[in-house]
């Protein structure tokens, strides 16, 4: 246990002593901001005042501020993961390979590093809300929270289980890039997804990220206050297969995704022979 | 404190080590030397658990390396061929991070952390980054890091490699220190012979197979003596003096003089020194070197 919240604390420590990191990081989302924000902005706004036919108070960068709040924290966990190959690049992995720490403490201290540094980075960005006119309250903030820190978990075990396999950085970054990339288009974190061919509407369907989103969005966004008509042209009412959604199911299915991945990771760690 | 017996590992076709089997007792240092390839890394990483052995039994302190894989790591401390420190962190992070991944008593930890760096003579430096250390630095609180949990086995991969000359004798002095204190095992590899020579008993590997086994003193004894290199103002007369008077392994006459093989250079000589009545204008003593037992056996430098 002591050697799993060690592994923990060392990501954490390390996040803070390297500041180009913490900025660098931040250039991303406030770029995606001011280009789905500002620019689609208007666009979209004006064109849900047409499905809702007439007077609507609608902030479209409100609508994607979650979405690029959880594309932060799938970023940042991913990429910590670097951390694996570049442990095992310096030696440092063999220190932490021989102690008598189990493997599956040591997946899960590296889970629990990456996702903390997810869920800090992810928090820098609330400091943008005054410029972005978004509002949220306390209640729903601490609601968030928790949620925030699942979904950087359920990432976090995904690059775990990349870096275990892959071993050099280039190779890593290729393939997070390959992966990340597609799962923030098809969640409808930057761009509701309406009216998908089936097969995109499938991959939607199995994505982890639109689960993590549209709870973000949920907590985030007084949707109580949408017409239906806006709702589901802003791809809020999701479906598994034809079974609505519930909260508590995304909740299960991003638990259950987490899971499966550490196992996965858990093994990869396990395999003597390395 | 460690046993192996009939260790085999074969990688697909290759067999790395070929059924060796030895003991090493507590509190001795064990010499483990080989040319590259042969065998060395396997059987450490083997011994360490982070290799499986292909069948073979292995236990250290008691305890199997494939089924109690964490109570072996928990009695073993290894010094690693390669700098695995965290750089980015300083010395007491470092230091603290092994105590909690090894399990040092919480109580016990601020202690150990000053003894261990007093040892290497690195109290100064407990909070400056370990990117900012000299190689010898580094090296040194690697060592001290290795200790920390009172390890029943020391591994020390090729400890001071890459090290100027008298940071290694200083690193050795340590290492020294230490045994000395806590009757540690240690199992060391090196490439430096002269190194070696500390232990108390030396193992050579060669293609997978362990080809001696003994004390650094009689590996040296086997080769048949040393060598004495003797300059006379008659060195015709005098070999011929020494084939009539004294009983060595053989003496051969070359354009510098004479060179004699001889049992126990240190009784010989002085008795030689006496009666030989040809004046001896030069004398060089050779004492076989680890070196010379390495190349007698496997054929090969140790930096083939």
């Amino acid at each position: 246990m002591e050697g799993m919240i060690a592994i923990w604390q060392r990501d954490v420590m390390k996040f803070f002593k390297d500041r180009a990191r913490l900025f660098g990081s931040m250039t991303m989302p406030i770029l995606l901001l001011i280009v789905f924000g500002v620019g689609m902005g208007g666009s979209m706004e004006s064109l849900m005042q047409n499905v809702a036919g007439g007077d609507l108070d609608f902030n479209y960068v409100a609508f994607i501020f979650p979405g690029i709040v959880s594309m932060t924290l799938l970023m940042t966990s991913v990429f910590s993961s670097l951390s694996i190959i570049q442990d095992r690049d310096f030696g440092y992995m063999r220190e932490i390979l021989v102690s008598p720490v189990s493997r599956v403490s040591i997946a899960l201290g590296k889970m629990l590093g990456s996702a903390t540094v997810a869920v800090m980075q992810g928090l820098l960005l609330f400091l943008l809300m005054p410029v972005l006119g978004v509002t949220i309250d306390l209640v729903s903030f601490f609601v968030l929270l928790p949620v925030m820190f699942l979904l950087a978990c359920a990432f976090a075990s995904l690059g775990l289980l990349i870096a275990s396999v892959i071993s050099s950085t280039q190779a890593f970054q290729l393939v997070v890039n390959a992966i990340v990339m597609p799962m923030i288009f098809l969640s409808g974190a930057l761009f509701p997804l309406n009216n998908m061919p089936a097969w995109i509407d499938v991959l939607v369907t199995l994505n982890p990220v639109t689960y993590g989103v549209d709870l973000m969005k949920h907590i985030m966004i007084d949707v109580d206050q949408l017409s239906r008509e806006v709702y589901v042209e802003m791809g809020l009412d999701l479906d598994f297969f034809g079974i609505p959604v519930t909260p508590l199911g995304e909740v299960l299915f991003i638990i259950g995704f987490t899971a499966v991945l550490i196992v996965l990771a858990t093994l990869s760690f396990s395999r003597a022979n390395r | 404190m460690i046993e192996v017996s009939e260790l085999r590992k074969s990688f697909k076709s290759f067999e790395a080590v070929k059924g060796s089997s030895f003991t090493v007792e507590e509190g001795e240092i064990f010499g483990f030397l080989g040319p590259n390839g042969a065998g060395k890394s396997t059987t450490i990483n083997i011994l360490s658990t982070m290799l499986k052995p292909t069948s073979g039994e292995v236990k250290i302190n008691g305890y199997d390396v494939t089924k109690q894989k964490n109570k072996v790591r928990e009695s073993i401390g290894i010094i690693f061929q390669e700098n695995t420190l965290d750089e980015k962190l300083t010395a007491k992070e470092n230091l603290m991070l092994h105590c909690k991944l090894y399990r040092v008593p919480k109580k016990s930890r601020k202690a150990r952390i000053d003894e261990v760096l007093a040892i290497v003579d690195l109290t100064d430096n407990l909070n400056q980054t370990v990117e900012k250390f000299s190689g010898g630095m580094k090296r040194r609180l690697e060592i001290a890091r290795g200790l920390l949990h009172y390890p029943k086995v020391l591994f020390l991969d090729e400890p001071s490699v890459g090290l100027d000359p008298q940071t290694r004798a200083h690193i050795w002095e340590y290492i020294l220190k230490l045994k000395e204190k806590e009757n540690m095992t240690m199992f060391l590899t090196t490439h430096y012979l002269d190194e070696a020579e500390i232990s108390d008993r030396i193992a050579i590997m060669d293609h997978g197979e362990m080809i001696a086994l003994d004390t650094p003193k009689r590996l040296k004894a086997q080769l048949g003596g040393d060598v004495i290199e003797l300059q006379t103002t008659d060195n015709q007369a005098a070999l011929e003096e020494i084939n009539e008077k004294f009983s060595v392994i053989e003496a051969t006459l070359h354009e510098e003089g004479i060179t004699l093989k001889v049992k126990n250079s240190d009784e010989f000589v002085s008795t030689f020194m006496k009666q030989l009545e040809t004046p001896v204008t030069g004398l060089d003593i050779r004492k076989p070197t680890l070196n010379d037992v390495f190349l007698s056996m496997t054929g090969r430098e140790i930096r083939d």
